[in-house]
């Protein structure tokens, strides 16, 4: 395995390892696996949909995206369906990541905003971050109750006439809110996630990282993956 | 008085909703309860001019014709009995769009052009554009427009906004046989009103009042009603509004929403072009 992983990629057992989770693969290891990868690409196209038959209802200024639909009678039509299986993959994406995702008190260190700045300025102590650090799991709760706010709230939306005035009214404000702040995360997780460090779209994609992106990212994990000592500069 | 269908207002429009060049009369019916004598010749005349309906009756308890304003019923005398100071009365109130100054309904719509308010002041439903979304039938404090299963669209009351376009009254003041009901602009019409009110405090019903409620800027349809202290005795609500939350989200959430999201889009643009890509350092 000197020059990279690609020349290894057509290798039976490689692919089947590439459906276990946390292994070392060669010079890479596995992430996540083709299960975890389908699950997350469900939740993130039925999102978009959903977004995007939802914001031309939202505001007349995004009527445009109505057109890419076939328009806004369309979109009142796919929104909700589009919304419920979303929620439905949300849920699944809940269950399938819960167990990985438990706070554990070096998280809680993360979370504390000076951490976050030192994380975001590139200048955090990474060395007890597991598989996923403090803000990924933070992530992942706040979408989980941010989906909870908008099926409960969009259910009395899709049939506002069966619900009392008041209802209908409460259950607008919270889908606007709910469905800012959840595009206001998923805006910062795109970021994090593509363009600000390297090598995280391509574990969601094929699965698989580089040793030396899992050292310098998620050293805790990498240890216990590959049973590494520390190292100690 | 000259009618044309210059738009006014339009639901979900930005810029460019108005098209009126002139400055046309805002219309009103009056209506006045006190000599109403529940005859139902205006929800035939409603039906007959609209082509709506037959629409079977149901059996309340009383005169009425059905229990409320329905898809295909848009003109409905309501029946109501009362002990009041005077003893007891039985009340009749024509219930239909009140085409509010200030409608909840235009308010509440996210379709473009899908309600809109033409300059002589009528409310109308533009089947075209309408979703079905049902938000108006919420946004409306009056609980005026419905849903339509047949359809999937709004319906309601137009004020015969095509009669009234060439120059006739609507279908309802038409058939009316008492002139309890009547057409004109809404000056005249505010005026007639407050002259019935005076004449009724006269003969001793010190509460009658001209229902044109100022919270929704003022109604299409002004109302005479004799216990006027009591609106809800008429299934009117006393102090009608746009709902102060759908302002909230409208005016304030959906701004500052837009400012969020693309607040953060730019922060994300911004922090990568300052920080860069987070990796490992050479020899890592």
């Amino acid at each position: 395995m000197s020059s990279g992983a690609p020349s290894s990629l057509a290798d039976p057992a490689v692919l089947r390892a590439r459906r276990t989770e946390d292994v070392v693969v060669g010079d890479e290891i596995v992430r996540h696996r083709l299960a975890s990868r389908v699950i997350h690409w469900s939740v993130a196209l039925l999102f978009f949909l959903a977004l995007f038959s939802g914001l031309p209802i939202w505001t007349p200024v995004l009527g445009w995206m109505a057109h890419l639909l076939g328009g806004l009678n369309v979109c009142r039509w796919l929104h909700p369906w589009a919304g419920l299986l979303f929620f439905l993959a949300m849920a699944a994406m809940f269950v399938h990541w819960l167990g990985d995702m438990r706070l554990e008190p070096p998280d809680r260190e993360w979370l504390r905003p000076r951490k976050m700045v030192e994380y975001m300025k590139h200048e955090g102590d990474e060395a007890e971050v597991g598989k996923y650090n403090g803000g990924q799991k933070l992530f992942f709760f706040a979408v989980a109750l941010g989906a909870a706010g908008l099926i409960v709230s969009g259910l009395v939306l899709w049939f506002p006439l069966s619900f009392p005035r008041m209802a209908s009214e409460l259950a607008t404000l919270l889908h606007d809110l709910t469905f800012i702040l959840f595009v206001v995360a998923v805006v910062l997780h795109v970021y994090l996630g593509t363009a600000a460090e390297p090598g995280t779209f391509h574990s969601m994609v094929r699965g698989t990282v580089t040793r030396r992106w899992a050292r310098f990212h998620h050293p805790r994990w990498y240890r216990e993956v590959t049973g590494e000592r520390p190292r100690h500069p | 008085m000259p009618q044309t269908l210059e738009i006014r207002r339009s639901s979900a429009s930005l810029w460019g909703e108005k098209t009126g060049m002139r400055h046309l009369p805002v219309v009103a019916k009056y209506i006045d309860t006190t000599t109403c004598i529940g005859c139902k010749a205006c929800e035939v005349a409603c039906q007959e001019w609209n082509d709506l309906g037959p629409v079977p009756t149901v059996q309340t308890g009383t005169y009425q014709t059905l229990p409320n304003l329905h898809p295909e019923f848009w003109n409905l005398i309501r029946f109501n009995e009362r002990e009041t100071d005077k003893g007891f009365a039985w009340l009749m109130r024509k219930d239909q769009c009140m085409h509010c100054e200030d409608p909840g309904c235009l308010a509440a719509c996210p379709s473009p052009g899908a309600i809109v308010q033409y300059a002589n002041g009528i409310v109308d439903v533009n089947p075209a554009q309408c979703i079905g979304c049902g938000y108006c039938e919420t946004g409306c404090p009056f609980d005026v427009p419905k849903f339509h299963q047949k359809t999937g669209k709004m319906a309601k009351c137009t004020l015969c906004v095509d009669r009234v376009g060439v120059g006739l009254e609507p279908a309802c003041i038409k058939a009316c046989p008492t002139a309890c009901l009547q057409f004109g602009t809404k000056d005249d019409m505010v005026a007639r009103g407050r002259s019935r009110v005076e004449a009724l405090k006269a003969n001793g019903f010190d509460h009658a009042v001209l229902y044109d409620p100022p919270g929704v800027g003022g109604t299409g349809v002004v109302t005479v009603l004799a216990h006027g202290d009591h609106p809800e005795w008429y299934g009117l609500p006393r102090d009608p509004r746009v709902s102060p939350l759908l302002r909230l989200w409208k005016s304030v959430l959906r701004p500052l929403g837009a400012v969020a999201m693309l607040g953060t889009l730019f922060a994300a643009v911004g922090h990568f072009m300052y920080q860069g890509p987070k990796e490992p350092r050479e020899g890592a």
